[in-house]
């Protein structure tokens, strides 16, 4: 069944239409929720609630973008309300950077390599997460979801030369929190 | 090329976005900036992180654990719209009134506690009106006051110095 049937029926009552878009789209809400929380508790609480929301706001879905852009809006502003009750942002100190190991030439075993490799995704991860919303979002659709520039133009509402220039922004600010770590671990951090 | 725009290359070139003369002229400067070399470096750190990572599968029975919920009807709270909008609301209403109340001052016309004779006039109204019961008043009064008038004429005439 075609995805503008699924959402034709969903919006008359049928349940078991919407079971098979949620089934189409539940990793995709979760990995955004992932992306900017970090939590798995948290990320499955989000996005069952993304999808209660979306199931009661569709009679106002008017088919004007594609249900999966509409759904991500749903997702982003939900996650955004979210961020915002949830309080300011935690800045994550160089302290807290350094109880993780630094990447060691000599680490050539495999158990150890994937241990670094692990400590590193936490380093970025906890960046990001000390950054501001906006800049959170749009690195998570970016550079971890890898959604275009149009789709993310369409997703968060805005201009594709603000998601440029607001992209550029945020790899950035992301840069200069992970920059001092790097300083003091020395060495070549290029793409394994 | 400067730092600045050399960044952006850098961080196009991980989109994939970059047109071969822009290679060439970030190649170029890569090759005499350490700094940018640095730059580029940590960019390969963390676009490393980022990308490698596969993506997450949310948590099993999702669907099941979703369903009872889709026909839950949550009672309406007010005080995350309040929160929202009401604490905005507040400045605005105060701004909104100081702003009314200043043009009224200025753009009413005041009403004026004395009118001018000829305002009565124009009106058909008699000035006099307040004074009117006090002069009917006196009325009865006034041929009494005339003989006393009269009279301290006449003393008056008497007392007059003649040389």
């Amino acid at each position: 069944m075609e995805e503008k049937e699924l959402v034709l029926q969903s919006i008359q009552g049928n349940e078991d239409a919407f079971g098979l878009l949620v089934n189409k789209y539940k990793n995709k809400v979760f990995n955004m929720a992932y992306g900017m929380t970090h939590n798995r508790e948290t990320a499955d609480d989000l996005s069952q609630e993304v999808f209660i929301k979306a199931y009661k706001a569709l009679p106002k879905f008017k088919f004007k973008s594609q249900f999966g852009t509409w759904l991500y809006q749903i997702t982003t502003n939900h996650i955004r309300d979210y961020l915002r009750k949830e309080g300011k942002v935690k800045q994550y100190s160089l302290e807290e950077m350094q109880e993780l190991p630094s990447p060691d030439k000599n680490h050539t075993h495999t158990i150890e390599k994937k241990h670094i490799d692990k400590k590193r995704k936490e380093i970025v991860h906890n960046a990001i997460r000390s950054l501001p919303e906006k800049h959170r979002i749009i690195l998570v659709l970016r550079d971890i979801q890898g959604y275009s520039y149009d789709d993310i133009a369409k997703i968060l509402k805005i201009s594709p030369g603000t998601v440029d220039s607001r992209l550029f922004r945020a790899r950035r600010s992301l840069r200069k929190k992970i920059s001092p770590f790097l300083n003091q671990i020395g060495g070549n951090h290029a793409m394994p | 090329m400067r730092c600045r725009k050399a960044e952006r290359l850098i961080q196009r070139s991980f989109d994939g976005l970059l047109k071969p003369n822009e290679q060439k002229e970030l190649d170029a400067h890569l090759l005499k900036c350490p700094a940018c070399r640095k730059m580029l470096s940590e960019y390969n750190y963390i676009f490393g992180a980022l990308r490698e990572e596969p993506l997450a599968e949310s948590k099993p029975l999702f669907w099941e654990r979703l369903k009872p919920h889709l026909k839950e009807t949550y009672p309406f709270d007010a005080w995350p719209l309040w929160k929202q909008w009401g604490m905005r609301a507040i400045p605005i209403s105060l701004l909104v009134i100081i702003v009314l109340a200043v043009t009224a001052l200025f753009i009413l016309p005041q009403p004026n506690g004395e009118l001018s004779q000829s305002a009565f006039l124009l009106q058909n109204q008699n000035p006099f009106k307040d004074s009117l019961p006090l002069l009917e008043a006196d009325k009865s009064d006034n041929p009494n006051m005339m003989l006393i008038f009269t009279a301290m004429d006449d003393k008056s005439n008497q007392r007059r110095y003649f040389p």
